[in-house]
Parts: structure tokens; sequence; C-alpha cells
């Protein structure tokens, strides 16, 4: 037996419809009574407690799972209004775990990545686990910290692929879905154990500009001082602007120029997307930028991002030997959709060229993604990404 | 001991010399390392500098990038915004009525536009209010403090349709009174509004906006939601003039509807009268034939001389009496027989007939009388046996009474001609004469009982006006026509058909 995966989709503006209309083509693209599990993908504006509630009381006590998204990609094509439902039903010898944490910010974001890695172990504890697929609110500010409480538990090297919920860009408040719920300042997770196949693919294209600089002086997230001068200082010189002028660009400048950081041995910088400039001239990432890291101004454009992600395909077939692919999931970077603009779609046309038409693939934009740096069998170590396009794929054995 | 003196300072020398040597010689490699670290040193810095010249194009190339980026962003915006217009106009260009222009409106075009927020006013110059005919993006809450403030500020939106006027948060000065608590009550960090300005009806406004802080309006924005309000207002238009088209069709129809219902009422009216008329000549007729047959039954035995012989003034008015009451009863027996056909209760005797004798049979009995008046009457049928599908007796009525009334009508030495011919599963016969004829306005009308032509021949001749109309309806009992073609003075053809078998009946 193999796994089995039915995607709908409805961007009916009623939502309760909408989701009623999904879930009826997902069912019968699954063509499979029994249903282990569901996800949820929507734009902003179904985020409304009866329209999960309706999803939940449609499938029965299954877990559902889910983030809203600036859009929802689907084989369909990319839908800024909509919401999209998958099925899965699975082969004997594969099980899971779902398990959500509210209040992560009180908590921080260490102890809650602890606490979700013990709810999730706490129904597989004796089975080989494979992998773990994360959603996590967009608006955190320290997202590593969420991977390094995980890796506590599961282990520094267990694979995690996940991405950071979205909205339409305003950064206002983003969703979690969980079974009967709407949450935000909550990350939840799916913990796989058993005969399944997951090979990711993680790459961004934006390249190295200008010379190295040494970070100096940091905490987590918080960067203070670049080659002894404070951190600020770099983007005033690069740009030529004062700190005001910054602050009014930084959505664009984060977004077309991050930090990214030396990592030895693997081909692609880490990026780091600035959140803030403080007034002592320190720079707030969402992620952590360790001290003594090798950091380098970046630049993209659409053709080296594009070319990223006909990589990032690559990989995700490679690192799964070729097998045939039952959902491909995809957590792509809201920075990209911003720099592609209206070309948004080639990305969807490249994965569905790579990885074949019949593939169902289903997506969200993130505000950060979550993945391991180097092909999931390598234990490689997982990292907060900014800027990439993450898709992981699942295979039967 | 000066050997020991000697080796000591032998010793001493050695060492010195030893020493002086080994300074000699670190001093050359010091001076060669130093050179070597000079050297490295200006390395170095050489490749410091170019890594800071480098460093120097890079900050050219970022900021050459951010305003690339920021052109290809507005580029973007731009084209975004044209394919959204075009797509709007499209929608609403082929809307048939006024709330359906403002169904048909969708979010989403409006979101690439770069708005998310949307509303749409029509003023009623009737109740002097607005009315909210569309709203994208407000919440239930909103839209109520959006409708006070407008009802709250009239004469501002009011003036902006009357000074035709887009008005966005970039143009509006900042004492425009209303500007900040308008972002406020709407929910919007930036807007457009734009009258709609239909040439007929109510005028309104168009507003949309946006909570994106990062977004600004651009002149080229306010433009497109111009023209977007523009092609509103012409929409508007065409759906209210399609209105009023349906709407006078739509009551032009209902009269129509309402005559036809009137006539029918007077169709059924007349039925009844025209009925009423057919029993009442039918019962007249019967009552009148019993005395008349026994007026001309004494008529004829006075006449007879059986009650002896009469004085000649008597005789000759008795035999007027004969003669007209024989016409009455002419009369009498046409009308009884115009009734029944009428009726339906003229039983008629369908067979297979030959017109040859019956039209024999008919000239036979005319041909006295035409020969008095030297009329050639003549025969062109087609060779062998033309057969139709009818009561014989009643044909031979209407051949008698046709070629009768040619005979009357046609002045000595003229030419009466009948031929027949097939047409589909009919038999049609031309009785054409050389008479009078009869004046177009007439034609139609000689088959009505009771029309006579007003000719001087009817003035001297007498009739009932009865022979045609009962031609007429022994024809239609057929299933045939009848009509005429003539022109005063040249002559008339009187046409019918018959069937030729029972089929056509």
């Amino acid at each position: 037996m193999a796994i089995s995966v039915g995607i709908g989709l409805s961007t009916d503006k009623d939502h309760l419809q909408a989701a009623k209309e999904a879930i009826r083509q997902a069912r019968a693209r699954l063509a499979k009574d029994k249903i282990d599990l569901a996800l949820v993908f929507s734009s902003v504006e179904f985020a409304h407690p009866a329209v999960i509630k309706a999803i939940h009381s449609a499938l029965g006590e299954i877990p559902v799972l889910g983030s809203t998204s600036l859009a929802v990609i689907t084989n369909e094509g990319i839908f800024k209004h909509g919401l999209a439902v998958v099925l899965f039903n699975l082969p004997k010898g594969v099980t899971f775990s779902a398990a959500l944490v509210k209040e992560i910010r009180a908590k921080t974001l260490p102890a809650s990545g602890e606490e979700l890695a013990v709810k999730l172990l706490r129904d597989i504890k004796d089975t080989y686990r494979d992998f773990a697929l994360i959603f996590c609110d967009g608006l955190i500010r320290d997202a590593s910290g969420l991977i390094t409480g995980l890796q506590e538990r599961l282990g520094k090297s267990f694979p995690l692929v996940g991405g950071l919920a979205s909205d339409d860009l305003s950064f206002k408040r983003t969703y979690l879905y969980f079974n009967q719920g709407i949450f935000t300042d909550a990350a939840a997770g799916v913990l796989w154990a058993g005969r399944l196949h997951f090979g990711s693919g993680v790459k961004h294209g934006w390249r190295p500009l200008g010379k190295p600089r040494h970070i100096t002086r940091s905490r987590e997230n918080i960067v203070q001082e670049i080659d002894g001068q404070p951190a600020v200082k770099v983007y005033e010189e690069y740009f030529a602007e004062t700190i005001e002028q910054l602050r009014k660009d930084l959505k664009r400048i984060s977004v077309f120029y991050p930090l990214g950081i030396y990592l030895a041995g693997e081909k692609e910088y880490l990026l780091r997307n600035i959140l803030s400039i403080e007034d002592d001239g320190s720079l707030a990432f969402q992620g952590d930028v360790a001290q003594g890291s090798l950091v380098r101004l970046m630049i993209g454009t659409k053709e080296s991002c594009l070319e990223a992600t006909y990589q990032a395909v690559q990989d995700v077939k490679r690192s799964l030997g070729n097998k045939k692919i039952s959902l491909a999931l995809v957590f792509d970077s809201a920075s990209r959709y911003i720099l592609l603009g209206r070309q948004a779609g080639r990305e969807l046309d490249i994965i569905r060229q790579g990885l074949g038409e019949d593939t169902p693939v289903i997506g969200i934009y993130t505000y950060g993604e979550e993945a391991p740096l180097r092909e999931l069998y390598y234990l490689g170590k997982t990292y907060f990404h900014n800027q990439t396009i993450t898709i992981l794929g699942i295979a039967d054995q | 001991m000066p050997e020991l003196k000697f080796l000591m300072e032998y010793v001493i020398n050695i060492g010195g010399l030893i020493a002086v040597a080994t300074v000699v010689g670190l001093s050359m490699v010091v001076a060669t390392k130093m050179q070597a670290i000079k050297k490295l040193q200006s390395d170095i810095a050489d490749l410091k500098k170019s890594l800071d010249e480098m460093d120097e194009q890079a900050k050219l190339v970022v900021r050459t990038d951010i305003e690339l980026n920021k052109t290809q962003e507005e580029l973007d915006k731009k084209i975004g915004g044209l394919y959204a217009l075009q797509r709007f106009s499209r929608v609403i260009s082929t809307a048939l009525e006024e709330e359906q222009i403002f169904r048909r409106m969708d979010s989403n075009h409006l979101e690439d536009l770069g708005f998310e927020k949307a509303c749409a006013l029509l003023y009623s110059e009737g109740q002097k209010t607005f009315s909210l005919k569309l709203t994208f993006g407000f919440e239930a809450e909103q839209i109520h403090g959006v409708k006070s403030f407008i009802d709250g500020h009239l004469n501002f939106f009011l003036d902006l349709i009357r000074r035709e006027k887009t008005l966005s948060s970039i143009s509006a000065s900042i004492d425009t009174p209303a500007k900040d608590r308008l972002t406020h009550v709407f929910g919007v960090h930036s807007f457009i509004i734009s009258p709609i300005l239909p040439k007929e009806g109510d005028k309104g406004l168009l507003f949309v906006g946006t909570q994106n802080p990062d977004a600004f309006i651009t002149e080229g924005e306010e433009e497109v939601i111009t023209i977007l309000a523009n092609q509103l207002g012409q929409a508007l238009e065409n759906a209210r003039l399609f209105e009023k088209t349906w709407r006078q069709h739509q009551d032009l129809e209902k009269k129509v509807e309402e005559r036809t219902r009137e006539l029918t009422a007077a169709l059924e009216e007349v039925k009844k009268i025209s009925q009423r008329k057919t029993d009442f000549i039918s019962s007249v007729s019967h009552e009148l034939r019993t005395p008349l047959t026994s007026i001309k039954g004494y008529a004829s035995i006075l006449l007879a001389g059986k009650l002896g012989q009469l004085p000649k003034d008597v005789y000759e008015r008795l035999d007027k009496i004969n003669r007209h009451s024989d016409e009455l009863a002419h009369m009498v027996n046409d009308l009884l027989d115009i009734s029944r056909i009428e009726a339906g209760r003229m039983t008629m005797k369908f067979e297979e007939q030959n017109l040859n004798h019956i039209v024999a049979a008919a000239t036979d009995l005319l041909s006295v009388q035409a020969k008095e008046k030297q009329i050639e009457l003549s025969t062109g049928l087609p060779a062998g046996a033309n057969a139709v599908f009818a009561d014989k007796s009643q044909i031979e009525r209407v051949f008698i009474n046709i070629i009768a009334n040619a005979v009357k009508f046609t002045p000595p030495k003229g030419k009466i001609k009948i031929i027949s011919h097939k047409t589909d599963n009919m038999v049609q016969v031309d009785i054409t004469d050389t008479g009078c004829g009869i004046p177009q306005e007439a034609q139609e009308l000689i088959f009505e009982e009771f029309y006579r032509v007003d000719n001087p021949i009817n003035q001297e001749v007498k009739g009932t006006g009865l022979g045609l109309a009962l031609v007429r309806h022994i024809i239609e009992a057929h299933k045939g026509k009848i009509w005429v073609k003539s022109k005063v003075g040249q002559g008339s053809t009187f046409s019918f058909t018959l069937p030729i078998e029972r089929a056509a009946l």
C-alpha cells in the first residue's frame, strides 16, 4: 500500500462554502475512505474559527494542521484568495503525532521548541523517527530559537522542515490552524515515523556583494557591531542613507539586500532579513547571527532567484533518489513573491516542470523557512532561513 | 699558568668570533625576512586597496540596483493597473442592469490596482442621500461608520460630484476639512475618490483605499481610478438606457396583449351576432317559404285560366306577382342555403366528379341566353377526364352563378371562356369574360351577402346580391378559394379551386 494524497482548493468568497468545496474536491481526488491527516492552507481572510470548525467536523476526529499565507500555491496556480485542503491516507507502518504550543513569545522560543518536541515525542516514543514538519507564527523575532529548542529534544541533526505563516504583507497577524481552532503566537508540528521518505531542497539565489565583514559583537538575533562599528553603519555606507531614511525604506532593503552569513562547505550563504534598526545602531534580524561570523551584503535578481528554484527542485529529486514523489510541500519566502512581482508564477512552472505535471503540489508563502542545510540523509543540521524556496518531497518506500 | 691563560684567551677569541659571525648571520636573516614582510605588507595593502575599491563599486551597484528595483516596481504596478482596468471594463461594460454592474466588480481586480478597500456611492436626488452600492474590505461596523460620516459631510461629497474632481490623499490639501477624519473613518492610509458621472440619473462616487502604510498614491494611480470611475458612469448610463428601452418594450407588449384581448372579445361578439343573424335568416326564410308557395300556387292557377279568363290588365299584374314570387323564392332558397352552409348544416355529398360533365351541363343551360346576346361561350379544359372531388349539384350552382353573371355583364358579341389547370392537389378553374369589369375597391366585397356593384347594368337588371356569396360559401365548404381579377371596361376573370382527392378536404 502506498501513501495517497488529495488536494482541494476553493476561491469562493463565502468562506464556509469554500471549505466545503475544497474538502469535496480533496476527497474526490483522494479516492479513499480513510483519512488520517489534513493540512489546511488559506489566505488570511479565511482565518475564522467557524471555518476551521467546519473543516474539522466535516472530516471527523482527525488531526488538522496548517497556516495562513500571502497566497496559496497548488498545481493549478497561485491564489491570493483561497483555501486549500490536503488529505492524507497513510499506508501501514507509517505513524505520526501532531502537537501545538501556545503563547510562544511569553515562554521564549527555545522553551517553546522544547515543549513542542516533548509533546510530539509523547505519542511516538519507540518507533524510529524520521522527520518533523513545523509551522509557526510568522511575526516572531527570534525564529532560530524555536529550532534550537526542538533540536535540544529531537537531536542536533534531526531533520526539520517548515515555515513561518504569513499574512497579506501587512505584517499584522498570522494564524496557525490546529484541529478545531485558529491560533496566533503559536507553533505546531507533525512528527513522522515509519516507511516514508522525505527529501528537501532549499535555495535562495542571492549572491554576495562587496567585501567580507566580521560580526564583532552579537547576541542571538541582535547584531550590535560589524567590524568594530555599529552594525547599521554597513547599510548606511552602502545605501548612502541616514538611519531615518533606512528605516523608511527598510522593508525593501531587507528583502532585496539581506545579510548573508558565510557557512564553510555550503554553496549558498545563510540569509537574514533585518526586522528593525535600533537606536544604538544595532540591527535586529529574524534569525540568529553568531558572533565571529563572516558576513556579506547580498543581492538577488529575478534570474538568480528562478535559477535557485530550479536547483531546489533538483535537490529534492536527488535526495529522494528519483523515487516517485507523492506530494511536494513548498515553503516559498514572501520576499521572493515581492522580488519576482508579476513573474511569481514562473516558480510554480519550474516546480511543475521539474517534478512532473501530475505530482501534487501544495505550498504557502512564508516569513521564514526551516530546513536542513544539506540533504536530509546527510544528517545535515536544520537552520532558520530567509528568502529561500524550501521544497519538501514525500515519497513511498 | 700562561697556557691556561692563552687557552682561555683563545677560547674567548674563538667564541667572540663565533658570536660575531652569528650576529652577522642573524642580522642578515632578519634583513631578508624584513624585506619579505615588507613585500607581504605591501601586497596586503594592495589587496586591501582593491578590496576597498571593489566595495566602493559594490556600493554603486547596490544604489543603482535599488533605483532599478523601485522603477521596476512602479512599472509593474502600472502594468498591473492597466490589466486590472481592462478586466474591469470588460465585466462592467457588458452589464445590462445597474445592480449587475456593481455585483460584477471583483475585489481581486481591485487588489491588482493596489487597493483592498473600496466602496461605490450613488446620490439619490429624490431622497437627498447617498446609498452604498458596493463595499469591499470593510467590516460591518466600519460600513455603518462610513455611512454616517458621509451623511454628516453631505456637502463635501456632493461638491466632489459637482466639481467633477478626483480627490486623493496626496492631492487633498492638509486643510481639506474631512481628510484626517476620512482616513480614520474609512480605516485607510491612502485613498482616491473619483466621481461617477452618468449623463442621466443619479450620480455618485467611487472610493478606493489601502491600509498599507508603504503604498504611496501616484498620479498614475489617480488617473487609473478616474478612468475606472468614468467607465462606471458610462456603464450606468448604458444600463439605464437599456432598462428604459426594455421597460418601453414591456409596456408595448402589454398594450399589444390588451388590444389582442379586446379584439378577441370583439370577434367573439361578432361571431355570436353572425350566428344569430344566420339563425334569424334561416327561420325567417322558412317562415317565408310557406306563404310564398301558396301565393305562387294561386297565381299559377289564376294565370293558367283555370278559374276563368282574366282581363288583360289583371293578367299582366298577376304575371308580375308570379315572376316576383319566383324571384323571392329564389332569394329565400339562396339565403337558406347560405345559412345552412354557415351553420354547417348543409350536407355535401362529396364524390369524385368529372369536371368536364359539370361544365358541359352548366354551359348547356346558359347557351340560350348567351346566344341571345351573341356571346361566344367556349371551354378550354385539358383533354381527358378532369377529376375533382366535390358535391355535383353545388358545384353546378357555382358554375351557373358565375357564368350567368358573366352573360349578364358582358355586352353583346362578347366572349366568355372557361379553362382549368392543375395546381398541386387542386384544380383551378378560370372563367373569363369581356364584360364591364369590377372596380378595384369592389373586388373583395362582391363575395359578401347583399353587396351589389354600383353600375348601370345592375341598376337595370335585378339581382339579389346573394349569388356570389353563396358561391363563396360552397367553394369554402370544399376547402377551396375564390377570387376575382378585373379591370373596368376590359372584363373579369373569376377563379376558384377545387380538390382533386378526398385527402385535401
